[in-house]
């Protein structure tokens, strides 16, 4: 399906949308919201462009590799950020006991590792709305040339 | 750095992360996923062991996430319920990942592979997660974690019934779910506090100013586990989820998912809430009688049975109702015998899944009359599911007999003759359901597709022979385990 004003209204919001999802990311630990809202609005905002234009034109953005990676590395970004911690010392997930500088608070950089956190999680919800949209586009491809 | 002190996070989290590479490894180095899967497990089932060894010499410790001290962050509790629960659900899922390696080839699709394996993982880590947590809130994580992975392990064969019957399961899970967490939130409304021990300290004050909140989250949390348990009334979900998955899920699912929420309930209902509740209400009253049920029915649907795995599936709503009742008399003997069975129940019924998958794979006939002189074609198999069944009916020198012993003498020795009865009944009706099949097996001529059965790889045939010693060693020698479930009851009765 061709729709014009659709396809230029996506354009033009879809990177707002995924700036507004990088700022409650990276804001997890100052704002409401953290990784999973941030997430989900990046994912959204993914979803949309590919719903605007279609899957091809959605996959060579992110191919379903690069959504698989990103799933996974999301995850592996939470339990490293654990381990490292025992590493350096603390216990699984310490934070400032296991020496991750604090920062200021109430700037951007504090908190610690909370911010890696949020971002490894963000990453993780994101990737998984992006993955799960493309497995079930491609299931429902699958079956309709099997028909 | 010191790797002994943090080995209850790493039993827990080194699952989880694998359960991340699964998908990576699936994409582009297919040939990694088994090694890895294996690799981890043991890797905590090992670490299972080592804290066994550090809680049997220098007794019960928490581990704290983060450094941050108990009332504010999340506290392991590593005692001795814990480390055997750890080493029940890593071993006995180690082994049946084993058999699964090659089982699945010829149940999924090969590219479902890495995938099943991820939930898996997530399976095994939520497990050994709820066996360690201190804190209710991260229960209610773990027991999500285990809900979805476990529809998953069973809807993954995605055929009409698998789908069926993980629907059905996922709905009554949710429910469990639902209960849980509304229990979880009355509890934390009335004392402020998610860690059990501050729970447990809080309660009694509570309990004179908000009795009936607390009777509410103690009948939610009953009903709750319940569900998820498949203790008697609440089991409808777990004849087909269990008989349509694919045979290792059902292994797992039959030996260790209903296990885990049972003892959860039963860490709860003995550390968290005060003794004197169970005054006021008959909690326990209610459970000692939904386990007769459970009992009794679960026999006597087993016995009308057609096929394999749906007997084995009604066997376990059966053998279920043994763990809750050991739980529900309060006594040393019996709560011995209830502990027991879970780690006895958790071998005999992933071995008995496994030799009715090896059944299925090796001549497609799931119908119990159709297995006729299976034991002259398929010997190593037929031999296992016969230790299993005569662990399952309790003859000496299986493990099953010595369970079954410990929950006699506990009901007699807290003077209700009645119970004592109930096993002695039940294990008659085991027999009647169990021991045809052997007869059958070893004493008929093979027929049709079991006079010529395709060979059974050795992956498969080593699990079997691994659970079947293992019922046999800890028939003949249960005091290997039996020195760490005494101490884990007399911490739970306080004695």
């Amino acid at each position: 399906m061709e729709d014009l004003i659709l396809r230029y209204v996506s354009r033009i919001v879809v990177p707002f949308v995924q700036l507004y999802g990088l700022y409650v990311v990276f804001h997890g630990h100052l704002s409401p919201g953290g990784g999973f809202s941030g997430g989900a609005i990046i994912g959204a905002s993914m979803i949309l462009y590919a719903l605007a234009f279609n899957l091809a034109a959605g996959t060579k953005k992110i191919s379903h590799d690069l959504s698989l990676i990103l799933e996974s590395s999301g995850g592996l970004i939470y339990a490293g950020v654990g381990l490292l911690a025992i590493f350096l010392g603390a216990n699984f997930l310490g934070n400032m006991v296991a020496g991750f500088p604090l920062g200021t608070p109430g700037n951007l950089f504090s908190g610690g590792a909370i911010m890696l956190i949020t971002l490894g999680v963000g990453i993780k919800v994101a990737a998984t709305m992006i993955t799960l949209f493309y497995s079930l586009i491609e299931e429902e491809q699958a079956t309709d040339e099997h028909h | 750095m010191n790797a002994a002190h943090h080995l209850p996070v790493l039993a827990i989290v080194l699952p989880l992360v694998f359960a991340y590479l699964m998908p990576l490894f699936d994409r582009w180095r297919r040939g990694w996923c088994t090694p890895a899967a294996l690799g981890v497990l043991a890797v905590s089932f090992v670490a299972s062991l080592a804290m066994a060894w550090q809680v049997m010499t220098g007794g019960p410790y928490y581990y704290q996430m983060g450094n941050w001290p108990p009332p504010w962050g999340i506290e392991l509790n590593i005692d001795y319920l814990a480390v055997f629960t750890a080493i029940t659900m890593t071993g006995v899922s180690l082994v049946v990942l084993v058999y699964a390696s090659k089982d699945l080839l010829h149940e999924l699709k090969p590219h479902l592979l890495g995938w099943y394996y991820t939930l898996y993982l997530l399976l095994v880590a939520s497990m050994v997660g709820m066996a360690l947590t201190n804190d209710i809130f991260n229960l209610f994580v773990f027991v999500e974690i285990c809900a979805i992975a476990a529809c998953g392990i069973i809807s993954i064969k995605s055929n009409k019934e698998c789908l069926e019957a993980s629907f059905k399961y996922l709905i009554l899970s949710t429910l469990g779910s639902g209960c849980l967490l509304l229990a979880i939130a009355l509890l934390y409304m009335v004392t402020g506090h998610l860690n059990f021990t501050y729970i447990a300290q809080a309660l009694p004050e509570a309990m004179r100013l908000y009795p009936y909140n607390i009777l509410a989250a103690l009948a939610l949390l009953l009903v709750g586990m319940g569900v998820k348990a498949a203790l008697f009334p609440l089991h409808v979900w777990l004849p087909d989820a269990h008989s349509s998955a694919p045979s290792p899920s059902s292994a797992v699912l039959s030996g260790l998912v209903i296990k885990i929420y049972a003892v959860s309930l039963l860490r709860v209902l003995y550390q968290v809430f005060p003794a004197d509740i169970f005054e006021v209400t008959p909690v326990l009253n209610i459970l000692l009688w939904m386990s007769t049920l459970a009992i009794i029915a679960g026999s006597m649907f087993a016995i009308v049975q057609e096929d394999i795995k749906k007997m084995l599936a009604y066997s376990s709503v059966a053998q279920i109702g043994y763990v809750f009742m050991g739980f529900a008399i309060v006594d040393f003997f019996a709560l011995t015998g209830g502990i027991l069975h879970v780690f006895n129940h958790a071998m005999m019924k992933a071995m008995l899944f496994m030799a009715a998958g090896a059944f299925i794979y090796s001549t497609g006939v799931r119908h119990l009359s159709g297995l006729k002189g299976i034991g002259h074609t398929m010997p190593v198999p037929a031999v296992a599911f016969a230790i299993g069944a005569l662990a399952m009916v309790g003859i000496p020198l299986t493990n099953g007999f010595i369970s079954k012993w410990y929950l006699v003498l506990g009901a007699l020795h807290d003077g209700q003759p009645f119970f004592a009865a109930v096993i002695l009944l039940s294990s008659l009706l085991n027999g009647i359901y169990y021991l045809p099949i052997i007869v059958n097996a070893f004493f008929s001529e093979p027929q049709g597709r079991v006079a010529a059965p395709l060979p059974l790889p050795r992956q498969m045939q080593v699990p079997l022979i691994i659970l079947g010693l293992g019922c046999l060693l800890f028939g003949i020698a249960p005091s290997l385990i039996l020195g760490l479930i005494y101490r884990a009851s007399e911490a739970l009765l306080g004695l």
